[in-house]
């Protein structure tokens, strides 16, 4: 069987963001890089079902982008991914998710494979487009925001989350793509020694232009801080009053006290 | 100039940054408190198994042959979490790379993978004794040839990790007619010998997790091939293989002094006094200032000293420079952090006096400031007669 694992390179989310020169995306800058959270996860499932299926499996993981995400893919295949495609793209953050997705399909269209994993949604971008742009452009099934998955002889049982807690279950055949959310697994550190080994995998690179030529069609036109609001509300008064006073608002304003 | 990490540098980082905000941050101030270690050989266990118990041990020995550079990342790392775990990861590493340096093959074979496996929670160094601390040489245990065998009296003390090591590297006068440094031996002690006693566990200002005893020799009997290089030849063989450990050491005192201005800088930024963050008080910007300087200048002079480890140059000074300099900053640090918390950084409901009581005996251990002055100064004045 074959696996392939979509995984991004994003900011820690806890760095000070300021606009590029542009005003239309972040400033790289200064910025410490990591594999995107909800990656993370489909990597650990893509790397379960890999072990499970054992020998004759093969799992290639993806990224897109400038040199520094190679950082990111060496993670993925210290965490156990067989090997790699580095599309080199130093302009990935400027592409719209279709862009994205096109370069994605245009990799796997003719490589067959069975199970497509990626996350729910990048921590920077948070379209949520790109997994579900890849299944409908390579014509296979998809289910998204998993958070439960099992594999059978050619069938996903996948766990959905919903609004408000709600869970659904999905079953659908391979080939398949699946987007993967919080509270599937928990990610495997990667270990020193693989970390070391996992320079000896090969990591494939491509240039973007060899597989995508699509233009975009939802271009981000700015990026910027929000407006400065005012600082909440300042209750005052003794502690009854207080209390009163929250009670109120949070009957007024929330969903708690109803 | 190169000053950039490798990618398999970074992951391992992260790789230690991730555990430490994970596993040891949440059990650190308990670990401090009680005398339960069970939460501290669980998290030994785990760092064995990811590999960080032989950072720069070769990977036929169950090592993870990521050099000096990493190893030094990966204790600083955990070390902004827990001194305790962290000093515990230094010594293992130490013994491991000891070992490796002078053993036999046999000898590596057998230990060296037991430690890195975490199988034994730790390895033991001894070579401190009562009468011998800064100089070594001076020590008075002895092992006495007796047929196959050594037998061995005298006593050790400070020995980090004792009740849990596995195996110790014990140094022990096997001529006491030689000149000083000249006529002693170095053994691999396994734990539970007869005649090796565990003695009392010192009770100290910091650290509190990581067991530091007393270890007696009561005639104790090892077989002659437990002997670790040559006879009479073990001096050299501690002071090369401190060397090394001091830059475990600085890089420890560098997590702790980076973990107390981190959070004291954050606090700066939230407390208000005379209505205004005390962050905007150019007094405390000045410790923001000089902290980070100085923790910044450490990180500097420790990853020269063990890039130039890795890459087989001479490093005695550099060690000396890295491991004085970051433990006397990390120190400063603590000092700094704890004035900027003001009353509260006294208290133990903040981390800033547990982190100021695990940065204090880094100035002490693995050669006391002044020692490392004695050799820079030595390195130095070498060039100039
Ligand atoms: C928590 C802890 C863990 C330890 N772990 C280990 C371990 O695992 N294995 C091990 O073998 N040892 C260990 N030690 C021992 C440690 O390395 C020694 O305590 C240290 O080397 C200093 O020796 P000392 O305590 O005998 O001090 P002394 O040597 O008595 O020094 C006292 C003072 O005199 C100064 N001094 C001494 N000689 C000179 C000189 N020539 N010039 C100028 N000043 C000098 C020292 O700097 C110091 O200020 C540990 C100690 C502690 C507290």
């Amino acid at each position: 069987m074959k696996l392939l694992v979509c995984i991004k390179q994003v900011p820690d989310m806890e760095s000070r963001f300021k606009p590029d020169a542009s005003g239309i995306w972040y400033n790289e800058a200064d910025l410490a890089f990591r594999m995107n959270e909800y990656d993370e996860y489909a990597v650990e499932q893509a790397v379960q079902l890999r072990e499970k299926l054992g020998e004759g499996s093969e799992l290639t993981v993806l990224s897109i982008g400038p040199d520094r995400v190679v950082e990111a893919i060496k993670k993925a295949l210290a965490m156990g991914c067989d090997n790699a495609v580095h599309v080199q793209d130093t302009a990935a953050s400027a592409k719209d998710p279709w862009q994205i997705a096109s370069i994605i399909a245009g990799y796997a269209k003719d490589k067959s494979f069975d199970v497509i994993f990626t996350g729910m949604q990048s921590q920077d971008r948070g379209s949520a487009q790109v997994g579900v742009t890849v299944a409908e452009l390579l014509g296979v099934a998809c289910t998204t925001t998993i958070v439960g998955f099992a594999y059978d002889n050619g069938v996903i049982t996948a766990k959905r989350e919903l609004e408000g807690g709600i869970k659904g279950a999905v079953t659908l055949n391979t080939p398949a793509l699946v987007t993967c959310q919080l509270g599937l697994n928990v990610p495997r550190y990667p270990t020193l020694p693989n970390i070391m080994k996992a320079k000896k995998k090969e990591i494939t690179a491509i240039p973007a232009a060899d597989l995508t030529t699509s233009e975009s069609l939802a271009a981000t036109t700015s990026f910027h801080p929000p407006a400065k609001k005012g600082g909440g509300i300042v209750l005052e008064g003794d502690v009854g009053e207080l209390v009163d006073k929250v009670i109120a608002i949070l009957k007024d304003k929330t969903a708690v006290l109803r | 100039m190169f000053l950039d990490l490798t990618e398999e540098q970074k992951l391992i980082q992260g790789t230690a940054r991730d555990f430490a905000k994970a596993e040891l941050e949440p059990v650190a101030a308990a670990l401090d408190q009680s005398d339960d270690r069970a939460p501290l050989m669980a998290n030994l266990k785990k760092l064995a198994e990811l590999g960080f118990m032989g950072l720069n041990v070769k990977e036929q020995y169950g090592g993870t042959e990521a050099g000096v550079v990493a190893f030094s990342l990966a204790i600083t790392e955990i070390a902004r979490a827990c001194a305790s775990t962290a000093v515990t990861l230094s010594v293992n590493n130490m013994v491991c790379e000891v070992i490796q340096a002078v053993g036999n093959e046999e000898q590596k074979v057998k230990y060296i993978p037991k430690i890195c496996s975490g199988e034994y929670a730790a390895g033991g160094f001894g070579l401190t004794e009562p009468g011998a601390g800064s100089d070594p040489s001076g020590m008075g245990t002895q092992a006495v040839k007796d047929g196959d065998y050594f037998v061995i009296n005298g006593s050790k003390v400070f020995i980090t990790s004792a009740p849990y090591a596995g195996v110790f590297v014990v140094w022990a006068v096997t001529d006491k007619d030689a000149p000083k440094g000249k006529g002693i031996s170095c053994f691999l002690i396994e734990g539970g010998t007869p005649g090796l006693i565990i003695g009392k566990e010192e009770k100290k200002m910091g650290q509190h997790a990581s067991a530091t005893n007393e270890l007696i020799f009561d005639n104790c009997r090892v077989p002659a091939s437990a002997m670790m290089g040559k006879l009479n030849d073990g001096f050299r063989i501690a002071v090369a293989e401190l060397t090394g450990g001091r830059i475990g050491i600085g890089s420890l005192a560098l997590g702790v002094g980076l973990a107390a201005m981190d959070y004291a800088t954050k606090y700066s930024t939230e407390r208000v006094q005379f209505g205004q963050k005390i962050s905007n008080f150019q007094a405390l910007q000045w410790m923001i200032a000089d902290g980070y300087t100085e923790l910044e200048a450490s990180r500097l002079l420790l990853m020269s000293a063990a890039w130039r480890k890795e890459n087989g140059k001479s490093f005695a000074k550099e060690a000396s420079m890295a491991k004085l300099f970051a433990t006397e900053s990390a120190n400063r640090a603590c000092y700094s952090a704890m004035q900027m918390l003001g009353g509260y950084g006294y208290t133990q409901d903040y981390p800033i006096e547990r982190f100021t009581r695990d940065a204090r005996i880094t100035a002490i251990y693995e050669g006391t400031s002044e020692i490392q002055r004695l050799i820079i100064s030595r390195e130095i004045l070498r060039n100039f007669s």
